[in-house]
């Protein structure tokens, strides 16, 4: 109970000190602080905090620095490290500040249990600042008069602390402004440093725990200088082949200092570096002549400079420029060859001339054109034949005998050296020696022995030898004092004839061939055994076995026999052929039931049944169309039967333009009896549904009714040429417009499970061209029926046939009744798998002529219901 | 003992065949710290007078005309106190000074210089051409410390008088307007000129008298 007085008078006494005006150290004011206050420690020391309790709090909380308890973050200080030093003053103390972190608190235990913070401090642990070492600085040219000097230092360990680095610099009586660097501790530069006066240049590192300088640099800043590099370099060729000259600025001037220079090229392509001596460049300048050089060849060339007496660094390289050498004559003949045919007759000579392109060091330039002249050297008044020649290559026809060809490549400069190769009768000189082979890695020596006479040149000739192809030679002519040569290009585990050819000065030394292989295997057999396969040979091969058999005394190769594998491996074309005819077979079986399954769709397409007009049946039905008492005023109006040819009836549901004035003219005269039916023609039928011969087309396209019916569409018309007896000639038109249409093909595809509309078509055809004993409908065709033989013997000209899907305009049902009002006369109405088809005849019915809707308006049709009548 | 005698001997040889090295370098120091701070300020000057070539060009656009006229060749004006340090000395006069004597006038010139120069670079309109200005100034400020580096390596006395530069503008009363004041720069620019002319002869001349092996010698004993 004593203590809870105690903290209240606590809390009264905090109250007090917040209130009251004199409380110096801010709003609260605590029971004791901790000195010293926020400490930056070096790390390793040994540190001591004390804790001082204000004598205030000893009265009213009865505390004591035996109470205190001191903490790292919520770590407890073990007690040894305390000392009571008074009454209220208690002191901890760190042997190692690594093991301090922040906050370090000062606590006290009130009522020996109850944990109460004093106060608390930051404590910073870290590292005075090393001496910043390796101080060095450079002075890059950034503009023609503007120099930074950067210099760079290694700022030593990490000081956890935040430690600034600055870089001074001076002159012996002159101090200038420090450079501190941005975001970096290791490097700064100075923007402006003056040359020819020398500078003290040091580092200083500062943190709270010390301060550190680096040893000076004395230099002058135009000693470190690192130039631009020299610009606008251009190279110009001379009138020597050999030589170009480079062109160069400088960036700086003499007087600020001269420089010197290192001139590299290479050839374009090339990627290794030639260097201009450097003792040749060694002065200032502002140009120099690459000497040396191969005739027109494109070179490369960058250029640096640095400071003449090699104080400072090498510039970067400059940019690359690029100059080609003029043209020279070529430097020699391109080496030469032939081979000669004797297969037409042995007397005379096919002889195909071959050469080589000059290599581009060789040729100085492009080679315009070759001249080639042939010398009949066995009878001396034969004249000498030039020829000039682009290609590399020449075919001559020539008699047997003694021949000398000479061959210049020539450029624009001039010609180069001739080749000469002389072809001799017969190649009767001494051959080579010893021919032999021995291949190294992927290149095949050939090697021979010298014929004891002096050889100017060796031809070698080599070719794959394969069954399937002539040998392709290659060739290659080496001087006479070499003795063997690589050939590249050589397929391994290929067989190739190499000859060799000795050319003499006065002829040519028969040829030696030798079969060599650049890789061959070798397989020990058991003696035992007298078979042994072969295997991982490559297919379409040919392939050289050498048998030899060896003893302990020796061995001895039996004869070589070749043979070429094939192109294709046992089972191989098995494996190819099985399974692309059992895909084959398997396609065309799914193909088959694929055709099966859609067979209705297959025959509608490409065998649809086509009404055959010879079974037309119309001459039963068509004359009873017409209403009798039709009959009459028929007549009155068209007396002479010139109605008989209408031939076209074009509908539009609104627009009447589109009928010709031809045809409109019977219609209008026919509007008056018609128009009762109209109710009923209007929009009856099935969108798909054609008509029969027999039907006719609806004839409520009048022009006065047009404007009432804005909905109205046409699905078809089928204009009848016939008239009574004729037969008619049917014209379908199938209209564009599509709602009622799709209404009534997704009902007709109800109704008829799915099936296309094309039979439907059929059937209708059938059933109107009076085939009574299809299946469908027939109710809707007895009905036909019977108004066909209400209406036999009626005569109307004009019949109008409108098919229209089921439409489910409301008109539909008033027009209906309006039909059965009226009297309906002649009515043909069918019936088809939904579709209705209404022809009908036209019929007097002037009391609705007015009020009659359009005749093409869709209308409601059940499907295989009819029109009440 | 004999022996005794001989190590002794042989130790001091060693000793002074080990000093041996250090003992020219400490002698030469002295002339070759002169021979350095010569040729350095030769440099220098020549620096400053290419500097000025290009300065000068831009600062009296920077006035306009008649003052960036190639032909503009003015009377000098007679002031009771001459603003700037003229070198319209005769030349026979001046090559018979002292070597002293002349690097004190040169000493005393550029430091005098130098304070007009300051106050022209305050007065600059264009950012580009105060930098330059600021450059140059820096430069010759340069030169002068190195002019009395030279005089002490010679071991001849700093001149009394301005050998620091004043804080502020010499007591010169102002140019009394617009004009006068651009035609004391135009006079300033020409001293400069005129003085670092006679100077790069100066430093030639002096370079001379000392001898290259030395210069040789400085190169070796700094390392090169």
């Amino acid at each position: 109970m004593f203590s809870r007085w105690n903290w209240v008078a606590c809390a009264f006494y905090l109250v007090l000190s917040i209130c009251s005006p004199d409380a110096s150290s801010g709003l609260v004011q605590s029971c004791g602080h901790i000195i010293p206050e926020s400490p930056v420690l070096a790390l390793g020391s040994n540190f001591t905090a004390l804790c001082i309790l204000n004598e205030s709090c000893l009265d009213f909380g009865n505390i004591y620095a035996s109470q205190i308890i001191w903490k790292i973050k919520n770590r407890l200080v073990p007690k040894e490290q305390y000392r009571e030093i008074n009454r209220t003053v208690s002191s901890v103390t760190f042997n190692d500040t690594s093991s301090l972190a922040t906050p370090l608190t000062c606590n006290i235990l009130a009522d020996g249990q109850i944990e109460q913070n004093i106060y608390g401090i930051t404590v910073t642990v870290g590292l005075a600042p090393e001496k910043p070492k390796n101080l060095s600085c450079i002075v890059h040219q950034e503009s023609r008069f503007t120099y930074a000097m950067t210099c760079t230092w290694n700022p030593g360990r990490h000081t956890f602390l935040d430690t600034q680095f600055r870089l001074r610099y001076r002159w012996p009586e002159q101090i200038f402004p420090d450079c501190i660097p941005k975001d970096v501790n290791n490097s700064c530069t100075i923007d402006d440093s003056q040359f020819f006066v020398n500078t003290e240049i040091w580092v200083e590192a500062t943190n709270a725990l010390g301060k550190a300088v680096s040893d000076p640099l004395v230099v002058d800043p135009i000693d470190i200088v690192k130039p631009l590099p020299p610009q606008n370099v251009s190279v110009t060729s001379g009138l020597l082949p050999t030589v170009l000259q480079l062109v160069w600025e400088n960036w700086i001037s003499d007087a600020v200092m001269t420089l010197k220079f290192n001139i590299r090229y290479r050839i374009v392509g090339d990627t290794n570096w030639m260097e201009v001596p450097p003792e040749d460049t060694a002065s200032p300048r502002t140009s120099f002549s690459i000497q040396g050089l191969r005739p027109y060849t494109e070179y490369v060339f960058s250029i640096r400079c640095m400071k003449e007496d090699g104080v400072g660094y090498w510039s970067d390289w400059s940019e690359e420029k690029t100059g080609i050498t003029i043209e020279d004559q070529p430097s020699k003949g391109p080496p030469i060859w032939r081979i000669i045919d004797t297969s037409q007759s042995p007397a005379c000579w096919t002889v195909h001339l071959i050469w080589k392109a000059l290599k581009p060091y060789e040729a100085n330039g492009v080679i315009l054109q070759y001249e080639l002249t042939v010398r009949d050297k066995s009878s001396l008044s034969s004249p000498v034949k030039k020829y000039n020649v682009t290609s590399t290559n020449y075919t001559l026809q020539l008699r047997e005998g003694t021949y000398e060809v000479t061959l210049i490549a020539r450029n624009s400069v001039g010609p180069s050296p001739p080749s000469v190769l002389l072809i001799p009768a017969s190649n009767s000189k001494a051959p080579v020696k010893n021919l032999r082979t021995l291949p190294k890695h992927d290149k095949l020596w050939v090697g021979w022995t010298a014929p004891n006479n002096y050889v100017l040149k060796y031809v070698i000739e080599w070719c794959l030898m394969s069954s399937s192809s002539d040998c392709i030679i290659e060739w290659q002519i080496v001087l006479g004092d070499v003795q063997g040569i690589d050939l590249k290009g050589i397929k391994p585990f290929k067989c190739y004839l190499i000859t060799v050819y000795p050319l003499y000065a006065d002829g040519q030394g028969s040829g030696q061939s030798v079969k060599a292989y650049l890789k061959q295997d070798l397989v020990t057999v058991d003696p035992s055994k007298t078979e042994y396969t072969l295997s991982s040979l490559t297919s379409d091969t040919l392939y050289t076995v050498r048998m030899m058999a060896s003893t302990d005394n020796g061995s001895r190769t039996g004869p070589d026999f070749t043979f070429t594998t094939q192109k294709f491996g046992k089972g191989e074309i098995e494996a190819i052929v099985v399974p692309v005819c059992l895909a084959f077979l398997l396609i065309v079986l799914l193909g088959v039931l694929f055709c099966f399954n859609k067979r209705d769709l297959i025959k509608k397409h490409i065998w649809p049944i086509v009404p055959d007009p010879s079974k037309s049946n119309i001459a039963q039905w068509s004359p009873q169309v017409p209403a009798k008492h039709n009959i009459s005023s028929k007549d009155q109006m068209y007396p002479e039967g010139s109605f008989t040819d209408v031939s076209v009836v074009e509908i539009e549901a609104d627009d009447k333009k589109s009928f010709s004035e031809q045809d409109l003219k019977p219609f209008d005269l026919l509007k008056k009896e018609k128009s009762t039916s109209e109710g009923h023609s209007s929009g009856i039928g099935g969108s798909s549904c054609m008509s029969s011969p027999r039907q006719s087309v609806s004839d409520s396209d009048e022009g006065e009714t047009t404007q009432n019916t804005s909905s109205t569409v046409q699905y078809s018309t089928v204009v009848l040429n016939g008239y009574r007896d004729q037969t008619p000639v049917q014209v379908f038109s199938r209209s564009e417009s599509t709602q009622p249409l799709l209404d009534s093909e997704e009902r007709s595809e109800d109704h008829a499970g799915g099936a296309d509309s094309t039979p439907q078509r059929q059937q209708y055809f059938r059933q109107n061209g009076g085939q009574d004993e299809t299946n469908t409908d027939r109710p809707c065709f007895e009905r036909t029926k019977q108004i066909t033989h209400a209406n036999e013997g009626d005569l109307v000209g004009f019949v109008q046939l409108q098919i229209s899907g089921q439409s489910s305009q409301p008109l539909g049902l008033g027009m209906e009744k309006n039909t059965q009002e009226a009297a309906v006369s002649n009515v043909l109405q069918t019936c088809t798998e939904g579709q209705t088809v209404r022809a009908e005849t036209v019929e007097e019915n002037p009391l609705s002529v007015d009020e009659m809707p359009k005749s093409y308006l869709p209308q409601t049709v059940r499907q295989g219901g009819y029109m009440p009548q | 003992s004999p022996t005794g005698d001989s190590w002794g001997i042989f130790t001091f040889l060693c000793a002074a065949l080990c000093n041996l090295p250090a003992l020219p370098a400490l002698n030469c120091s002295e002339e070759l710290g002169a021979g350095q701070s010569i040729q350095q300020t030769y440099d220098l000057t020549r620096y400053l007078e290419h500097q000025l070539r290009t300065l000068a060009g831009t600062y009296l656009n920077y006035l306009g005309p008649p003052f960036n006229e190639p032909d503009f060749n003015p009377p000098r004006l007679v002031r009771a106190e001459p603003r700037v340090p003229s070198a319209t000395v005769d030349l026979d006069l001046w090559r018979g000074l002292t070597d002293n004597a002349r690097l004190a006038a040169n000493y005393r010139a550029y430091s005098r210089l130098l304070c007009y120069l300051r106050v022209l670079d305050g007065q600059v309109g264009t950012a580009e051409l105060r930098h330059r200005l600021a450059h140059f100034c820096a430069s010759l400020q340069g030169l002068v410390l190195s002019i009395g580096g030279v005089m002490s390596s010679l071991g001849y006395p700093l001149p009394a008088g301005p050998a620091a530069p004043p804080a502020g503008p010499p007591g010169a009363p102002a140019a009394p307007n617009d004009f006068l004041k651009k035609m004391d720069d135009f006079w300033l620019l020409k001293e400069l000129q005129t003085w670092l002319w006679r100077s790069a002869k100066d430093f030639n001349r002096l370079k001379k008298k000392v001898p290259p092996a030395v210069v040789t010698l400085r190169l070796e004993a700094r390392g090169f």
